[in-house]
C-alpha cells in the first residue's frame, strides 16, 4: 500500500515509459563522470599546465560581468515597462523581448563588421570628416566586446522573468511606496529590485548558462573558454580523453553559477497576506522623464535589434539575393530539423510531464530536476557526453550484427539521430517545464472527473489532458523550435558529414569574412525566431 | 450496506498528522448522508477515499458489499461505479453539454446515448441545453450538467463535495431544494460534504458532524 501511495495514480506503462526516457537523458553526463576516471589523453597534461587558468578565468569573467550587467540592464526595462506610460511602451513591451531572436554569434559578427575598418562608421568617418582614429578604438574582438554581445543580446531573459514577476505584485504595494513620500528612483532600489530579486536572479542565471554555452562568439573573437577548448581538443586534435577533461572543469563552473543562484535567491519567498491583487497602474510620463524612458527603452531596442538587423538586410540587399537557392535549401534543413525534433522531445516532455503529474512530489521534483540538467550544462559537454555513449552503442550493435551474421553495419554514431538525442538531452528541460506549467493551469479535477466516469488514465490522456494541453504544447514547440534553429555548439560537433543548419552555414561563412553570404542565412533565422517569440507572446495575451 | 468504512487512516503526508484518522462509517442503500465540518476536518479527503482518487493508509471501505481499498486490495477510480460531483464542477471546456454528460456512456449505442442524454437533460431541467459549450452556461446551470454527467452511467454512490460553495444566497435555496428533489426522485445512495450544518438539514440527509 505504501508503495502504490508513492506511485500514487501512476499506470505502470506511463511510469516505465518515462524511467527509459530518464536513464537515456542521464547517460551522456553520467558517461562524462564514469570516463574522468579513464586514462588521460596525451594533451592533458600541457593543457593542465599552460591553458586551464586562462579558460577558467575567460569563462568566469565572461559569465560574471554578463550575469551581473544583464541583470541590471533586465530589471531596469522591466521596472519602466510595469511602472510607466509612454508613447511606445506597448510595442517595447514585447519589442525588448527581439534581441533574443537574434543569436549571439550573428550579433557578434554584425558588429564586428559595422566597427571594422572596412565597415560602415569607420568609413562614413573616414569620407566625410577625414577622421582615422586609432583602430583600438574600434577593436571590438576581445573580452569586452564579447561581454557587450552577451548583454545586448541576452539581457531578455531577466527582463521577462522580471516582468512577469512584477505583473503579479499588488499595486497597492507601490501606491502606499508612493504615499508614503518615497520618489520612484528609491522605490526602485529600496522595493522593487530587493523584491524580485529571486526572479532577476533565476534570469540571470538562465544568461550565464547560455554564455558559459556559447561557442560561436568566443571562437570568432578568438577568446579561450571551456566551450573552445572542448572543440579544440576534439576537433583539432582528436583527443576525446582531454575534452572529457575539460568538460568536467565546464560542470565544475556551472556548479559554482548554480549554488551563486542558490545562494543569491536564499530562503525567502515573499507572499502576500491579501488575496486582492491588483495589477500595477502605470502612471503617465511627461516631458523630461519621458523623453529619458523613451531614450533607454528604445536605445536597448535599437542597439539590440534594429541596428543589427537594418545592417544584415543592408548587406542582403549587397548581395542581391545570391545564394537564394542555397539559402532556401538550408532554411528547408533547419525547418525540418528543428520542427522533427521539436515533435519528438514534446512528445517526450508530455510522457515525463504526465508522469509526474500522477507521482508524489518527490518523485515529480526529481523528474523536473533531471530534465533540466541538460539545460544547465553546456552544449559542447552534452556533445562529448552523446558522442560517448553513441560510440559505446555502436560497439554493442556491431557485436550484435556480426555475432547474428548481419550485414547491414548500422551505425548511430555522426548520424542524425546522433544530432537530434542530443538536441533531446539539451531542451527536455524547456518542453517540460511548458507542458508542466499547462498542466498546473488546468489542475487535477477534471482529470479526477474523467477518471471516476470511469476512464483509465490513458483514455483519460488522449480525451481530456491532450486537448486542454494545446495552448502549452503550442508554445513549447515554438521555444525549442527556435532554440534548435540557433543551435550552433552540439550541432557543430556532432552533425553527419556534409549537414548544415542555417546557423552552421551563417557562422561559417561569418568566420571566412563572407559576411554577404551569411547575412541572407542569419535573416531567415532571425525571421523564423522573431515571428515564433511574436506568436507566444500575443498567444499569451489573447488568452488573458 | 452500500458503503463501509471501518479504521480508515490517511495522511497527504508522512511528516503531516493523519488528517483521516480511524474514522468509521456506514451508509444504507438508499440513504442521504452529509459530513459536516470546519475546513481541514477530513471530509472532503473521505469523498475522494472513497472515489478512489487517493490511497489509503490503513483501514478499508466496501461498496456494495464488495472491497474497493484494504485487504491489500486496491481498485482504481474508473472501477468504482463512484460519481463524483466536484467543486468546480471540472466540466470538460472542449466538450459541449451533450458530450460531457454522454463522456461516461460511451459504450452505449449513438442511439441509446443520446436518448439517455436527453433524459438527464429533463430531469436537471435543461433540456435543449445539448450543444452548448461549459462557459456559455451560468454557475448553477453548470452545476445541474455536473450532475447529470455523474447520475449518467448510474453510479452506486453519488458524491457531492461542497455543492452549493460556488453559489450565491439566493441561488442557494432554489439549488438546494431542486437538489434534494432530484436526489431523492432516483433514490440514489449520497453523500455530501459542506461546511454548513444548514446545508445538511435542508437536503434532510443523517448528520455526520467531523472535528
Amino acid at each position: 500500500m505504501q508503495l502504490l501511495k508513492k506511485l500514487k495514480k501512476a499506470s505502470p506503462g506511463w511510469f516505465l515509459l518515462t524511467v527509459g526516457i530518464i536513464i537515456l537523458l542521464l547517460i551522456p553526463n553520467l558517461n562524462i563522470i564514469i570516463n574522468l576516471f579513464g586514462e588521460a589523453g596525451e594533451n592533458w597534461e600541457h593543457v593542465r599546465n599552460y591553458l586551464l587558468v586562462n579558460y577558467f578565468q575567460n569563462s568566469l569573467i565572461l559569465v560574471l560581468a554578463t550575469g551581473l550587467l544583464a541583470a541590471f540592464l533586465g530589471a531596469g526595462l522591466a521596472w519602466v515597462i510595469a511602472a510607466y506610460n509612454f508613447p511606445g511602451r506597448d510595442f517595447l513591451s514585447w519589442g525588448l523581448i527581439l534581441p533574443l531572436a537574434i543569436p549571439p554569434y550573428i550579433g557578434a559578427y554584425v558588429y564586428q563588421g559595422m566597427f571594422s575598418y572596412t565597415g560602415p562608421l569607420q568609413t562614413f568617418l573616414r569620407n566625410k570628416f577625414q577622421l582615422r582614429l586609432s583602430q583600438q578604438y574600434f577593436d571590438f574582438m576581445n573580452i569586452r566586446g564579447a561581454i557587450f554581445i552577451y548583454t545586448i543580446f541576452l539581457f531578455p531573459y531577466v527582463f521577462l522573468m522580471t516582468r512577469a514577476f512584477l505583473s503579479k505584485q499588488s499595486a497597492s504595494l507601490l501606491e502606499s511606496s508612493r504615499l508614503l513620500g518615497k520618489s520612484d528612483n528609491t522605490i526602485f532600489f529600496k522595493i522593487i529590485l530587493p523584491l524580485s530579486r529571486g526572479a532577476v536572479v533565476a534570469g540571470s542565471s538562465l544568461v550565464m548558462m547560455e554564455v558559459l554555452n556559447d561557442y560561436g562568439v568566443v571562437k570568432y573573437f578568438g577568446i579561450s573558454t571551456f566551450t573552445t577548448a572542448i572543440f579544440k581538443s576534439w576537433f583539432g586534435m582528436g583527443d576525446l580523453p582531454t575534452s572529457v577533461r575539460l568538460a568536467v572543469m565546464a560542470m565544475l563552473v556551472i556548479f559554482v553559477v548554480l549554488f551563486i543562484e542558490k545562494l543569491l535567491r536564499g530562503g525567502r519567498k515573499y507572499s502576500y497576506s491579501t488575496s486582492n491583487i491588483r495589477p500595477v497602474s502605470r502612471r503617465k510620463l511627461e516631458g523630461s522623464r519621458k523623453v529619458l524612458a523613451q531614450l533607454f527603452t528604445y536605445g536597448v531596442f535599437f542597439f539590440g535589434f534594429l541596428l543589427p538587423t537594418v545592417q544584415l538586410l543592408y548587406w542582403s540587399f549587397l548581395s542581391r539575393g545570391g545564394g537564394l537557392m542555397e539559402t532556401l535549401h538550408f532554411a528547408f534543413t533547419s525547418f525540418l530539423t528543428g520542427g522533427g525534433a521539436a515533435v519528438l522531445i514534446l512528445t517526450g516532455a508530455v510522457i515525463i510531464a504526465t508522469t509526474a503529474r500522477m507521482s508524489s512530489n518527490f518523485v515529480s521534483n526529481l523528474l523536473a530536476r533531471i530534465t533540466i540538467l541538460g539545460y544547465s550544462i553546456p552544449g559542447a559537454v552534452i556533445a562529448v557526453g552523446v558522442l560517448l555513449f553513441m560510440l559505446q552503442l555502436d560497439g554493442v550493435l556491431s557485436f550484435l550484427q556480426t555475432g547474428f551474421g548481419i550485414e547491414a553495419n548500422v551505425v548511430l554514431s555522426s548520424t542524425l539521430v546522433m544530432l537530434i538525442f542530443a538536441y533531446a538531452v539539451r531542451f527536455m528541460g524547456i518542453a517540460f517545464n511548458s507542458v508542466n506549467s499547462g498542466y498546473e493551469k488546468i489542475g487535477e479535477s477534471y482529470f479526477e472527473a474523467s477518471r471516476t466516469l470511469g476512464k483509465g488514465v490513458t483514455e483519460t490522456f488522449f480525451k481530456i489532458d491532450l486537448p486542454m494541453l494545446k495552448p502549452a504544447l503550442m508554445s513549447g514547440f515554438l521555444l525549442v523550435f527556435i532554440e534548435i534553429m540557433k543551435e550552433l555548439p552540439l550541432t557543430m560537433i556532432l552533425r553527419p558529414f556534409n549537414f548544415d543548419t542555417l546557423a552552421t552555414k551563417a557562422f561559417e561563412y561569418a568566420s571566412d569574412e563572407m559576411i554577404y553570404r551569411a547575412a541572407d542565412l542569419s535573416l531567415v533565422l532571425i525571421f523564423f525566431s522573431a515571428a515564433a517569440i511574436y506568436l507566444i507572446t500575443h498567444h499569451r495575451r489573447r488568452k488573458k | 450496506m452500500q458503503l463501509e468504512i471501518k479504521n480508515l487512516t490517511f495522511a497527504y503526508n508522512k511528516k503531516e498528522a493523519n488528517i483521516v484518522d480511524n474514522f468509521n462509517l456506514e451508509v444504507k442503500k438508499g440513504e442521504v448522508v452529509a459530513l459536516v465540518g470546519a475546513s481541514g476536518s477530513g471530509k472532503s479527503t473521505v469523498l475522494r477515499l472513497t472515489a478512489g482518487l487517493e490511497i489509503p493508509d490503513s483501514g478499508k471501505i466496501s461498496i456494495a458489499g464488495q472491497t474497493v481499498a484494504g485487504d491489500h486490495k486496491f481498485r482504481a477510480a474508473e472501477k468504482r461505479e463512484v460519481g463524483m460531483v466536484f467543486q468546480d464542477y471540472a466540466l470538460f471546456p472542449h466538450l459541449s453539454v451533450e458530450k460531457n454528460i454522454g463522456f461516461g456512456i460511451d459504450h452505449l449505442s449513438k442511439s441509446k446515448r443520446k436518448a439517455r442524454v436527453k433524459e438527464l437533460l429533463k430531469l436537471v431541467n435543461l433540456e435543449g441545453f445539448e450543444k452548448r459549450y461549459p462557459h456559455q452556461l451560468s454557475g448553477g446551470q453548470q452545476q445541474r450538467i455536473a450532475l447529470a454527467r455523474t447520475l449518467a452511467p448510474g453510479p452506486k454512490l453519488l458524491l457531492l463535495d461542497e455543492p452549493f460553495s460556488n453559489l450565491d444566497a439566493e441561488l442557494k435555496d432554489k439549488i438546494r431544494g431542486e437538489l434534494n428533489q432530484i436526489i431523492k426522485e432516483i433514490g440514489v445512495t449520497t453523500i455530501l460534504v459542506s461546511h454548513d450544518r444548514e446545508d445538511a438539514e435542508f437536503m434532510q440527509a443523517r448528520e455526520i458532524i467531523m472535528n
